[in-house]
């Protein structure tokens, strides 16, 4: 199928005419999800699609369209349309396909093991982890979710400036939610594991800890208001670097929508700390040997020692800006044009795993979950304010579990206030990486 | 779409290892959605999307099998790999399609794909002047406008076929507003079952107005305060509330593992007397609205609270089986490749009889929440934390100062039972709603509402 897909993207890259750049990006997935409950399959999902986006671009005007209609008359008429689209479109500096360069195979990011699964051992492993989770602690009543899921995928991206890529990667995970209850409170628990293949998977970690994070929540009650250190567990922290890696795209910085806009060379994190995206760490899901319009990839150091140096970016925001691009176009699929975002961004890890954390800061609240980030967290403003629910300690030993909790602070002033990174740092499904993070004082508000 | 002839065969092929029922889900997706920003159209995008996914039904477990090929061999493909996760029960027969008339319609008045694609330039051009007409602290502005014809076909061997097209719309303006120093955003965004009339209502003008005056009202907002307090919400920004911390609760997978605070819940009085809430997917025109679910069950009106008393709750096919309960279409699919699963459409509190003026008048001190953003809950306990983008404090019965960064936190069941106070307006808020990873479009309504005691979480300190 990988020939295929570059025939139909160097097909269309050869129909540019004359003045206007014509690029097409392939995608074809094959996933299987399955949902185990209560011992039985209660849900497997197998798919295979493909599908194909074009982009125009003539005279500083863009058009795209895109389809799932792989015919040639499909495709002819993808192009029609990104065409025609063009026509209304604004002048932009922006509006220009890359050019040509050399980019290296990535090994590592696709496991033969993988794409020879056989499905009975999807299934297996889901069963597995369900009753796994179920037997993990008494108090478990029922494991609300236990699920394995895999991608095999292929993309290929050919444009008339010459540009001519493919490759393939291969991701499995698989994932659980216990519900404890006790006392007429329920509590839930998530854990995930993550790998290239199905056979790197552990499901006896993901149930034990997904059934410890809801056991040890029971009880939970609401906290008086207070000013105290505060501890993001390691599923957590990628809410919070994520609120920051939008105002870290070019194209926020361009378009006044990042509070780093006027930061460039100056502090805006605590001395030491570090933060990157590695679009060539086999370890994150989002490696890759190059970006979503062919630039090849590389690692970029963002901040450092608490500076902040660059910026990221793609073709259109580095012709815009003046500078080049960083690898980082990325789209959610052959729907969208190339937007600007990480492809595995992480602080820099520390000395101290998260028990050392919690013994440096000596009293504070351990936070294992935090929900009303994409709402409570503004990019643009900085204002930082979510739900949380998690375990106060004291003396650095977990104590008491609380919820309905809020935490608030400037985000700039998070940044800042980070005084240790952990040295737990572990990539699962998402672009962004999590250790835990000590940040010395947040406004904690309970009753 | 598919011929009978076909979908018959595929149904036969999934059947054939012994599931009970089985499904053709085919769909065929054209869009346009332009959007402008920093004043630059800066895209216009066609989209045509179109697939077939098949599912196999044993009591509640389920294969689900998608391809993007509609061709008969490529949909026998699926209909055997879905088969082959289900074995060991005696082959059920495909029964005759009976086509079912939808008894509900959305019509249609200015079809989308006829509009000009400069027409739809001049729409974003439009809302950026108004929007940046309104004040001189308009720093940055967003507008876009999609459309979306969806044809579904939905075919069960059970005997049943449904045929519809759904035609959606909606414009969405946001502004960005600075002034010394301080940086605030402001949202709107209207949308409809219906065609291209919907810029007759909302022409961008009046949309880019609204968006610009929540980020321009802000600007001289304080950090909000932190703690328990009275919270009145304004008009609409109660069903994004009720949607979040009690629908997602009400829908019956969630219910079926036990894994809802609703749970065992049906008739038992959880809120006050006078509130009453709904789903209703029948309303005409309406963004959550449909004439059949993505599993051709005709749309309804569903109760869920009556007079405080939690009444019914949603159900796709499967968990209606389950559960004994009426199939409350309520199976919605965000597209083929996804498999349905309960999900709200238009989630209404109704509307009560206080007066909302004198609803804030009779408020010493408080929050006075009058645009919510996005929300998260848990089901399993009903708690939720939700962000207030425009909010004002409420001191000596008047709404006084604006105060930003506030969010709301608390749970579901606790806020229907201390709603003092109902409106007698009613407005309703589009958007999408994500449930396990998939995102439909929904409808939230509702009249002014007090919550008389709410945690409140902000950077300013107790209240």
């Amino acid at each position: 199928m990988t020939v295929e897909l570059d025939g139909i993207v160097e097909r269309l890259a050869g129909e540019a005419a004359g003045g206007e750049g014509v690029e097409a990006y392939a995608e074809l997935t094959t996933e299987t999800q399955v949902n185990a409950f209560q011992g039985e399959v209660e849900r497997l999902t197998s798919a295979s699609s493909s599908g194909v986006g074009v982009r125009v671009v003539r005279d500083g005007r863009l058009g795209y369209a895109y389809t799932a209609d792989l015919s040639d008359q499909g495709l002819r008429e993808c192009l029609a349309e990104a065409r025609a689209n063009l026509e209304v479109s604004s002048e932009d500096p922006g509006n220009v396909l890359p050019e040509p360069g050399d980019h290296e195979a990535l090994d590592g990011i696709f496991d033969p093991r993988q794409a020879a699964a056989a499905p009975e051992r999807k299934v297996a492993l889901a069963l597995d982890l369900e009753a796994r989770t179920r037997a993990a602690d008494p108090k478990v009543t029922q494991v609300e979710s236990a699920r394995y899921g895999d991608v095999v995928g292929q993309l290929a991206i050919a444009s008339s400036n010459g540009v001519r890529g493919s490759f393939s990667v291969t991701h499995a995970w698989c994932a659980a939610v216990a519900l404890a209850t006790e006392d007429g409170q329920s509590q839930v628990g998530f854990a995930v594991d993550a790998a290239r293949a199905l056979d790197d998977l552990e499901p006896g970690p993901v149930a034990r800890e997904a059934a410890n994070r809801a056991v040890r929540m029971l009880g939970a009650a609401k906290p008086p208001t207070r000013t105290i250190p505060v501890v993001f567990d390691r599923m957590v922290a990628p809410s919070l670097v994520g609120v920051l890696l939008a105002g870290l795209s070019a194209e926020e910085v361009q378009k006044g929508r990042s509070l780093f806009a006027d930061k460039l060379g100056q502090r805006v994190g605590a001395a030491g700390l570090q933060l990157v995206d590695d679009g060539r760490l086999v370890d994150g899901p989002g490696a890759a040997p190059f970006d979503a319009e062919g630039v090849a990839t590389r690692r970029t150091v963002l901040i450092d020692d608490g500076v902040l140096q660059c910026f990221l970016h793609n073709t259109a925001t580095a012709a815009r800006g003046g500078a080049s691009s960083t690898g980082n176009a990325r789209r959610a699929s052959f729907k969208s044009t190339p937007g600007v975002s990480a492809h595995n961004l992480f602080l820099a890890p520390g000395e101290l795993d998260q028990a050392g954390l919690l013994a440096q800061a000596g009293e504070g609240l351990l936070v294992q979950d935090v929900s009303g980030v994409h709402s409570g967290a503004n990019p643009v403003t900085g204002d930082f304010s979510v739900g949380v629910s998690g375990l106060l300690f004291r003396g650095g030993e977990l104590a008491e579990p609380v919820r309905e909790v809020t935490v608030a602070a400037q985000l700039l002033d998070i940044l800042k206030g980070i005084v240790a990174v952990g040295s737990d740092l572990r990539f699962t499904t998402g672009s962004i990486g999590g250790s835990s993070l000590l940040i010395g004082q947040m406004t904690v508000a309970g009753a | 779409m598919l011929e009978d002839a076909v979908v018959r065969k595929v149904l036969g092929a999934a059947l054939a290892t012994g599931g009970e029922w089985a499904e053709v889900y085919v769909e065929d997706r054209l869009s346009h959605n332009i959007r402008l920003e920093d004043r630059r159209v800066e895209e216009l995008v066609t989209g045509r999307d179109r697939g077939a996914g098949v599912r196999v039904v044993r009591g509640t477990a389920s294969a689900y099998a998608y391809t993007n090929r509609l061709d008969v061999e490529a949909l026998l493909e699926a209909a055997r790999v879905a088969a082959a996760a289900l074995r060991e029960a005696p082959q059920q027969e495909v029964r005759d399609l009976r086509r079912r008339e939808p008894e509900v319609r959305h019509p249609v008045a200015v079809d989308p794909a006829g509009v000009q694609r400069t027409t739809l330039a001049e729409l974003v051009r439009r809302a950026d002047e108004a929007a940046r007409g309104f004040d001189p602290a308009v720093a940055q502005v967003t507008a876009g406008y999609g459309d979306v014809r969806q044809q579904v076909q939905v075919a069960n061997s059970e005997g049943f076929s449904t045929l519809e097209e759904r035609v959606r719309t909606r414009f969405v303006v946001q502004v960005v507003a600075a002034r010394d120093g301080v940086v605030q955003t402001g949202f709107d965004g209207p949308g409809r079952s219906q065609g291209f009339e919907l810029l007759d209502e909302f022409p961008p003008e009046l949309v880019a107005r609204n968006a610009a005056g929540r980020a321009v009202a802000m600007l001289a907002s304080r950090p909000a305060p932190a703690g328990e307090m009275p919270v009145v919400i304004a008009s609409g920004n109660g069903g994004v509330l009720f949607h979040e911390s009690s629908g997602h609760g009400m829908e019956a997978d969630l219910i079926a593992k036990e894994a809802s605070v609703y749970h065992g819940k049906q008739g038992r009085r959880i809120g006050v007397e006078r509130f009453n809430g709904v789903d209703d997917a029948t309303v005409e025109g309406a963004w959550g609205s449909y004439a059949f679910d993505d599993e051709g069950t005709p749309a309804q009106r569903t109760v869920l609270f009556e007079n405080g008393v939690c009444t019914d709750y949603l159900t796709d096919l499967i968990r209606a089986r389950q559960l004994g309960l009426r199939a409350s279409g309520n199976g919605r699919r965000q597209s083929y490749a996804d498999v349905p699963i309960p999900r709200m459409t238009n989630t209404y509190v109704l509307a009560g009889d206080d007066d909302p003026e004198e609803i804030i008048r009779q408020t010493p001190r408080g929050l006075y929440a009058k645009s919510l953003g996005g929300g998260q809950v848990n089901p399993v306990t009903g708690e939720f934390v939700f962000g207030v983008v425009e909010g004002y404090l409420i001191e000596n019965g008047e709404v006084t100062t604006p105060v930003r960064g506030a969010n709301l936190v608390g749970d579901g069941p606790s806020v229907i039972a201390a709603a003092d106070a109902i409106g007698n307006d009613f407005e309703v808020k589009e958007g999408i709603c994500g449930k396990e990873g998939q995102g439909v479009p929904v409808g939230n309504g509702a009249p002014t509402m007090r919550i008389a005691r709410m945690t409140v979480g902000g950077t300013g300190g107790p209240a």
